[in-house]
């Protein structure tokens, strides 16, 4: 019984950290944003992605180029509106990338 | 009511230098521009940009020693992702000789457009025209004056490249003059800046960063005019060697470097830059 229960409980563990993983990504927008170079020119990026509706946080990856937008429950980000703001921010945005929904 | 005293080449020679001092440290100083070259980024869409800054300069010979102070502030706006509007207040300090002075000096309104941004992953390319207009509101009834009494013009064409390791930039401006106290008209100045950056450290956003600069400033002026003839002992250029630093964390920065002047050409005898420091403040809202 001790045998049969240890592996169901690891998968039962396995496959909550992956649903908790895939509910987390899909409020996680990617944008990759060509002309990042400097941290403090970032922070343009942080304040006009951040203010648009629903952004509740912004990741900025310099070296990748990567904006992680997360948004709140129920919030959708728009491309074109993602592509404004970055643009009003002084760079440009290359890729678009929403999450998977399940 | 100012009392006006008689101009003496000394001190239409001390207004040269101290305009010529004022124009060379009024650097549009967005993002990551160099510390005394103007680049051509700009605060983003809708952003302000607060600078708080204390530049000193020196000058010496021809029997002068001149020293200048200025603490700025400088206000600039994001009225589109291509184009600022720019307040400078400096509130200045005059030491030439025994006499001193000190109060408000000349206001400069600035605009800068980027026409031209060119991004790719970790690079901006960008090409600028600033445009800048000093307004004659500091004392030039004073000994030494705290303005020159002119308004004056200038244009200029920046270009900078931006990477994560490297910052290369060019600068090329016209200083028109116009005929200010007294009938002094000082000579038109011409301004050519090359400068290389390196970021030792790779840093991520929510890091401390820090830019090394090395400027190559030249400076050109004409001769001055008083009531339409020209001045002796005025006119000539410099070249400065400038190292400077960038250290900034998320929307917080601050600015230094000192400009050291390794050749001259000034016309006749005439006072010498000894150094000129600049240390800035900055916050983005």
């Amino acid at each position: 019984m001790t045998k049969f229960l240890k592996p169901t409980g690891l998968v039962l563990v396995m496959m909550w950290l992956a649903a908790t993983a895939v509910l987390a990504d899909s409020h996680v927008y990617k944008l990759y944003v060509d002309g990042l170079a400097c941290p403090f020119c970032a922070y343009g990026v942080e304040k006009k992605v951040g203010g648009l509706d629903g952004v509740e946080k912004i990741d900025i990856d310099i070296d990748g180029g990567v904006v992680l937008v997360t948004l709140a429950d129920g919030a959708t980000l728009d491309e074109a509106a993602a592509k404004q703001a970055v643009d009003e921010a002084g760079f440009t945005l290359r890729k678009f990338e929403a999450p998977n929904k399940e | 009511m100012s009392r006006r005293r008689p101009l003496s080449t000394r001190s239409v020679r001390f207004a040269a230098l101290l305009a010529a001092g004022m124009v060379a440290m009024a650097n549009p100083g967005a993002a990551h521009n160099p510390i005394f070259t103007p680049g051509p980024h700009v605060v983003y869409g809708g952003g302000l940009e607060v600078t708080i800054g204390y530049t000193r300069d020196r000058a010496r010979g021809a029997g002068d020693r001149e020293t200048g102070q200025e603490v700025e502030l400088e206000f600039e706006y994001g009225l589109t992702a291509d184009w600022t509007a720019e307040l400078e207040l400096p509130f200045v300090t005059k030491d030439l000789n025994d006499d001193g002075s000190s109060g408000l000096g000349d206001i400069v309104l600035r605009s800068r457009y980027r026409f031209l941004r060119l991004d790719t992953p970790g690079v901006q390319r960008a090409a600028a025209v600033l445009g800048q207009v000093k307004l004659p509101t500091g004392d030039d009834g004073r000994t030494p004056r705290l303005g020159s009494g002119s308004t004056d013009f200038v244009g200029g064409l920046l270009y900078g490249h931006e990477s994560r390791r490297w910052y290369y930039n060019l600068a090329a401006r016209y200083r028109l003059n116009t005929e200010g106290a007294g009938g002094l008209e000082k000579g038109d100045r011409q301004f050519l800046d090359i400068v290389g950056g390196v970021r030792p450290a790779l840093t991520g956003y929510l890091e401390p960063d820090t830019v090394v600069f090395l400027e190559l400033n030249w400076e050109n002026a004409g001769r001055d005019r008083l009531n339409g003839a020209a001045v002796a002992d005025t006119g000539g250029w410099e070249l400065f060697l400038s190292p400077g630093i960038f250290a900034t964390y998320r929307n917080v920065a601050l600015r230094t470097g000192v400009q050291i002047p390794i050749a001259h050409g000034l016309d006749g005898a005439q006072p010498e830059s000894a150094y000129r420091f600049k240390f800035e403040i900055k916050y983005t809202f």
